[in-house]
């Protein structure tokens, strides 16, 4: 399967770079993008910036999705504490980031 | 795709160091280099944007 | 869908959880290559262990560029040393460059950290 020229995909790594992946999301989003995003070790932290929930609302539930054994190693409840613009089944694994490569033409790490 | 018509885009998150810069210069042999750096004040995301889809690779440093 | 070359570097002692999501990718069928610089290592657990020789396994490699690699690892754990400019060569033929987490830090961490 090729990968969707309409689809932008972000994964992001780093615990510091919210305004960029806002910034970056907007911006995909105005250029009628669809936008995939994974967040995994630290930056799962970025789940707790007031920032996030914005970015919930800019991405397709089935787009946006942060690595439970990520979120649970830092110490995190996955179960009563799911971030606020998540449900329990954008939990998920490593296998979403391989997704994204194989989904989306375009793709920055953040 | 032949490697020589490449378009390459090297996105710096902060000031690139001496190891970024020799990897950017051998990514950047015989390809049609651009850059874009958003360490930089208040950076214009829809150029980012533009610049990635022009680009056949994208590669953001730390 | 074919099997993506997909290099991870990490820059930076916090950050070698990129080796897991390399190995994540690797199980997905793609060729995962975690570089490590600087001598940034890994604590080698039983886990990190064993997930760098799945790596393996998976005909991916873990590479050390600018130290050489440890000569203690654990058995069936590999590390292959490369230079700069090698690595470049390689990122050349890269579907995916992952520069992951944080760049190197400009001083050692203090003792707190391995508490």
């Amino acid at each position: 399967m090729a990968a969707d020229p309409n689809k932008f995909g972000i994964f992001v790594t780093s615990n510091q770079n919210m305004r960029h992946i806002l910034g970056i999301t907007r911006a995909a989003v105005r250029a009628g993008k669809e936008v995939m995003v994974f967040l995994t070790f630290k930056s799962v932290h970025l789940t707790k910036s007031p920032e996030f929930y914005e970015l919930s609302q800019l991405c397709k539930v089935e787009n946006l999705a942060i690595c439970a054994d990520s979120y649970i190693c830092e110490g995190f409840d996955n179960i009563e504490d799911v971030p606020r613009g998540l449900t329990d089944k954008q939990m998920r694994t490593q296998a979403f980031h391989g997704a994204i490569l194989e989904q989306c033409e375009k793709y920055i790490v953040m | 795709m032949s490697d020589e018509k490449m378009k390459i885009l090297q996105v710096y998150r902060s000031e690139p160091t001496s190891d970024v810069n020799t990897l950017v210069e051998i990514l950047n042999r015989d390809r049609d280099a651009d850059e874009f750096k958003l360490y930089l004040d208040q950076p214009n995301y829809d150029v980012l944007i533009q610049k990635i889809y022009a680009a056949d690779k994208t590669v953001c440093w730390w | 869908m074919e099997s993506l070359k997909v290099y991870i570097l990490i820059a930076n002692r916090v950050y070698n959880d990129g080796i897991r999501s390399g190995l994540g990718l690797a199980v997905e069928n793609h060729y995962a290559y975690p570089v490590i610089f600087n001598g940034e290592f890994p604590r080698m657990s039983d886990y990190m262990a064993e997930n760098i020789a799945w790596i393996a396994d998976m005909e991916g490699e873990v590479f050390s560029c600018g130290a050489d690699a440890p000569t203690d690892l654990p058995e069936g754990t590999e590390m292959t040393n490369v230079s700069l400019e090698e690595l470049g060569e390689k990122l050349r033929d890269a579907d995916f460059i992952i520069p992951y987490g944080l760049p190197k830090q400009s001083h050692e961490p203090p003792a707190a950290c391995g508490a």
